[in-house]
């Protein structure tokens, strides 16, 4: 255990101490040394940041539930004090017992964004544990990875003993169980990891070698011993009614990003836009119950005191029963002043139907994403919304009251023109005359309209894991192109910078190559990289060019069809064919309707929707 | 209906800031079910207030707040649900149903504060206690801050000896020395412990590193002639 004296001396000058503190009401602190088996569980960005991420909720909660178990929380402390803690000496910590993290049996990541590798360097190097999993002992730390970004595995491969693909809830339990197993009966690392190969979800990188055409493509990986499986499949969970949920969330005491009750009404969509990773990984939808849910809500208010329910997915106006969940939420919570949110709104009179009942008082900024600017090119990219559904979505919040309208845009998708990315502009400009075209006395507020470009990076397992990325170059030229035709005080336009989208492209769809990139760049001092301010991009470049890797050839090559990528040993269900045919469908421009209508044929095997909801 | 509470605030919990405080007070009514007065308006907020907040790093035996209430409740049943959902090193210690209507802020004017350092120089307590004393004996301890004018804040220059109500050395073990300073409070003047300390280094009357103090304010007290009384 750190010393609080110590602890003092760096804590008083840091700004945000209590981010370092744990303490918060429902954090659990156990006795280790009454527990069997020590997770420390690691968001590898700023506490505000990982404190927000529902997944973390959850399998805290899990974990705990069980005395032979105990999970503590780690997070990546920020600049200040790190530079404090190098200075006085003092190893990363967990929140809860301030126990060392290389004293933990397993260290596990959650990979949510690419940008946060060198930051899990930068974890492993606090807790004084080797990067290299080959060069970690018996006596340190399992490391261990899940979340969105495991499913490309690969250019965290000399880093993570064990990844873990697919939803947690249950795999987590049994990789734990089987921990416990091999510690009672004598650790020995190598045959653990022998031992859990037969998991399903579970890869483990250094059972496999992967053999390079001269061309640099992969011609195949090989398995180097015979229990690891050729093909590893992810884990899904069917059920999510009977499925853990947590009814209590860690409160802290610094505001977070998301400081609030959060609500998964379910998991997957099915509206099948060709650029979204989420959208295909988490294929098909399982809802909860209603009842089920304002179980939850109950719990989950009585324990934490918050005074927000955000209701949370990744498309929270498809749940099917949205109008009468909201409105019961409504009825139970509001006499106590608790307020219902939602995250994300679509382009529909519905969803601001149900926002106008919720959001009787704040009038403020209304988000929409039209993702490109032109309806050629959002059938490209199978965003089923027109410039109509705009139209009536913005009339209609005007009408209702709101004045500030944010547009999020996508540029560089592919097959995009000039024309297209003007389309931006037109967008823009078409709200503008809306809310101006209304007659003086109906409009109300201060009028601003607020576009942002980010920079597309295509991702495995989507329709697009073939394309080139825009070069750099390339990126501003367009982006300068609408932010140059924009002459009108009350529209903005702002874009993201290509060079962090550039890296991100390359380790999206790197291999285990990448891994000595990753290392060299944060050896130069690279981290926190998804923090504007704090990416350092002449220092990637010098990462590249000492390693002798081209990241052109990972972010900017149109692929073959045939080409074997290096996540393609992973089965997430949808078929790489399924994929393959809808980046065609894409050039050819056509739709591809919500599969809840009837079946696209995704290549699901035993899914639950069809025959369902179609 | 006012609720009038005195509660502390100890070891890491020092290192939680006036409005995080004041969110964790919100969400422990919320969970303790106290029927506190929400403003009316588009952004209802439970109506109470903590008295002369305390810097962040501090830790404190007294803190006074208002709480207004729809309902009066049961003072030990309010303290036993407060202190079921609240972290153990903040704890609910008394409350009362004032008689009269005077805010708790306006009623305070000095607070008690233990300051613990360490000192780079061998003193006895004896030495520690006549050096002080000669220093605001002397008077004319001057320190710039920032203050208000207007819509700006222009750094002045001020004698804080006047705030400073006296200083004890309580206690020295090894190079660790413990004093207990009486600082004034409220709108007729007001003394930032760490500006003490400031100019406690500045004056080098004692050598003392100052990565070493840490503080707790002992008590809150309201002045009546020349004495002074805990408000609750
Ligand atoms: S198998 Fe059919 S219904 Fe199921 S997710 Fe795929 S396309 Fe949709």
């Amino acid at each position: 255990m750190i010393e609080k004296k110590k602890l003092d001396r760096v804590l008083n000058k840091v700004i945000k101490p209590a981010r370092y503190i744990g303490m918060e009401q429902n954090s659990i602190i156990k006795d280790l040394d009454k527990v069997k088996v020590k997770f420390a569980f690691c968001f590898p960005d700023v506490y505000d940041v990982g404190m927000s991420h529902l997944g973390l909720h959850i399998l805290y909660n899990l974990i705990n539930q069980y005395d032979d178990f105990a999970c503590e929380r780690v997070f990546t402390p920020w600049i200040d004090m790190e530079e404090l803690m190098r200075k006085e000496g003092i190893p990363l910590y967990t929140l809860e017992n301030k126990e060392e993290v290389r004293d933990f049996d397993i260290l596990g990541f959650t990979l949510q964004y690419e940008m946060s590798y060198t930051n899990i360097l930068n974890v492993l190097d606090l807790s004084g544990i080797p990067l290299l999993s080959r060069d970690r002992s018996n006596d340190d730390p399992l490391v261990i990875a899940g979340g969105p970004c495991a499913y490309n595995p690969e250019p965290l491969a000399d880093f993570i003993d064990v990844f873990v693909l697919g939803e947690g809830e249950e795999v987590t339990l049994e990789l734990l169980n089987k921990y416990k197993e091999h510690k009672e009966r004598g650790w020995d690392k190598e045959s653990f990891l022998k031992d859990i190969l037969d998991i399903e979800g579970i890869y483990v990188p250094k059972f496999y070698d992967v053999h390079y055409k001269e061309d640099g493509t992969i011609r195949e990986m090989v398995p180097l011993i015979d229990e690891a499986p050729k093909v590893v499949k992810k884990r899904r969970v069917e059920d999510l009614d009977s499925m853990f949920a947590p009814e209590t969330m860690i409160v802290p005491f610094v505001e977070t990003v998301h400081d609030r009750v959060v609500l998964e009404l379910f998991r997957g969509c099915t509206r099948g836009c060709r650029f979204c990773q989420a959208g295909m990984l988490y294929r098909p939808i399982r809802e909860k119950s209603p009842s089920r849910l304002m179980d939850l809500a109950r719990e989950l208010v009585d324990n934490t005191g918050y005074e927000d329910i955000s209701l949370s997915s990744l498309s929270t106006c498809d749940y099917s029963q949205l109008q009468l969940l909201v409105s019961s939420l409504m009825k139970e919570h509001g006499e106590d002043n608790v307020g219902v949110s939602l995250p994300s709104l679509r382009l529909d009179s519905f969803s601001i139907d149900i926002l106008k009942e919720i959001e009787k008082v704040r009038k403020s900024g209304l988000t929409f994403a039209p993702e490109a600017g032109s309806q050629r090119l959002r059938n490209v990219i199978n965003k089923g919304v027109d410039e109509e559904d705009l139209v009536k979505a913005v009339s209609y919040a005007f009408d209702e009251g709101w004045s500030k309208i944010k547009l999020y845009f996508m540029i560089g998708l592919p097959t995009e023109t000039d024309e297209d990315v003007l389309g931006i502009r037109d967008l823009s400009y078409l709200v503008k005359d809306i809310f101006f075209n209304a007659p003086k006395e109906k409009r109300r507020g201060n009028f601003s309209v607020t576009a942002s470009g980010s920079c597309f990076v295509p991702k495995a397992f989507t329709p697009f894991q073939w394309v080139s990325q825009d070069s750099i170059e390339e990126f501003r030229r367009k982006a300068y192109l609408v932010k140059d035709s924009i002459k009108d005080k009350k529209i903005t336009f702002n874009y993201h910078d290509p060079e962090v989208s550039y890296v991100e492209a390359v380790i999206a769809r790197g291999d285990r190559r990448l891994s000595r990139v990753i290392k060299r760049a944060w050896e130069k001092g690279c981290k926190y990289d998804g923090w504007r301010e704090h990416f350092n991009f002449q220092l990637w470049q010098e990462a590249f060019d000492e390693e002798d890797i081209d990241g052109g050839f990972y972010a900017q090559r149109e692929r073959n069809e045939d080409e074997l990528f290096p996540w393609d040993f992973i089965d997430i269900g949808v078929s790489k064919k399924y994929l393959y045919r809808e980046y065609q469908k894409s050039l050819a421009g056509q739709l591809t309707h919500d599969c809840r209508l009837a079946c696209t044929g995704c290549g699901i095997r035993d899914c639950s929707m069809r025959g369902v909801f179609n | 209906m006012i609720l009038r509470v005195k509660f502390n605030k100890k070891n890491y919990l020092k290192y939680i800031g006036h409005l995080d405080l004041l969110r964790l007070f919100q969400r422990t009514f919320r969970r303790a079910g106290i029927p506190v007065k929400y403003s009316q308006g588009f952004n209802p907020h439970p109506k109470f207030s903590i008295a002369n907040p305390l810097s962040l790093g501090i830790e404190s035996e007294g803190e006074y707040m208002d709480i207004e209430l729809e309902d009066k409740v049961d003072i030990d049943d309010f303290t036993q649900k407060m202190n079921q959902v609240l972290p153990k090193d903040i704890r609910i210690l008394r409350a009362i149903y004032p008689k009269e209507n005077k805010s708790i802020s306006s009623e305070l004017s000095w607070a008690l504060y233990g300051v613990t350092l360490e000192i780079e120089e061998d003193l006895s307590i004896e030495d520690i206690q006549e050096r002080l004393d000669n220093w605001l004996a002397r008077g004319g301890i001057i320190i710039s801050r920032l203050r208000k004018q207007g819509k700006r804040k222009v750094m002045k220059e001020e004698d804080i000896a006047p705030l400073i109500g006296g200083i004890d050395v309580r206690d020295k073990t090894g190079s660790e020395v413990t004093l207990e300073v009486l600082m004034r409070v409220g709108e007729d003047g007001n003394l930032r412990p760490f500006d003490f300390i400031d100019a406690l280094k500045a004056s080098d009357i004692i050598k003392l590193d100052k990565d070493s103090v840490s503080l707790i304010r002992k008590a809150l007290y309201k002045e009546d002639g020349d004495q002074l009384y805990e408000p609750i």
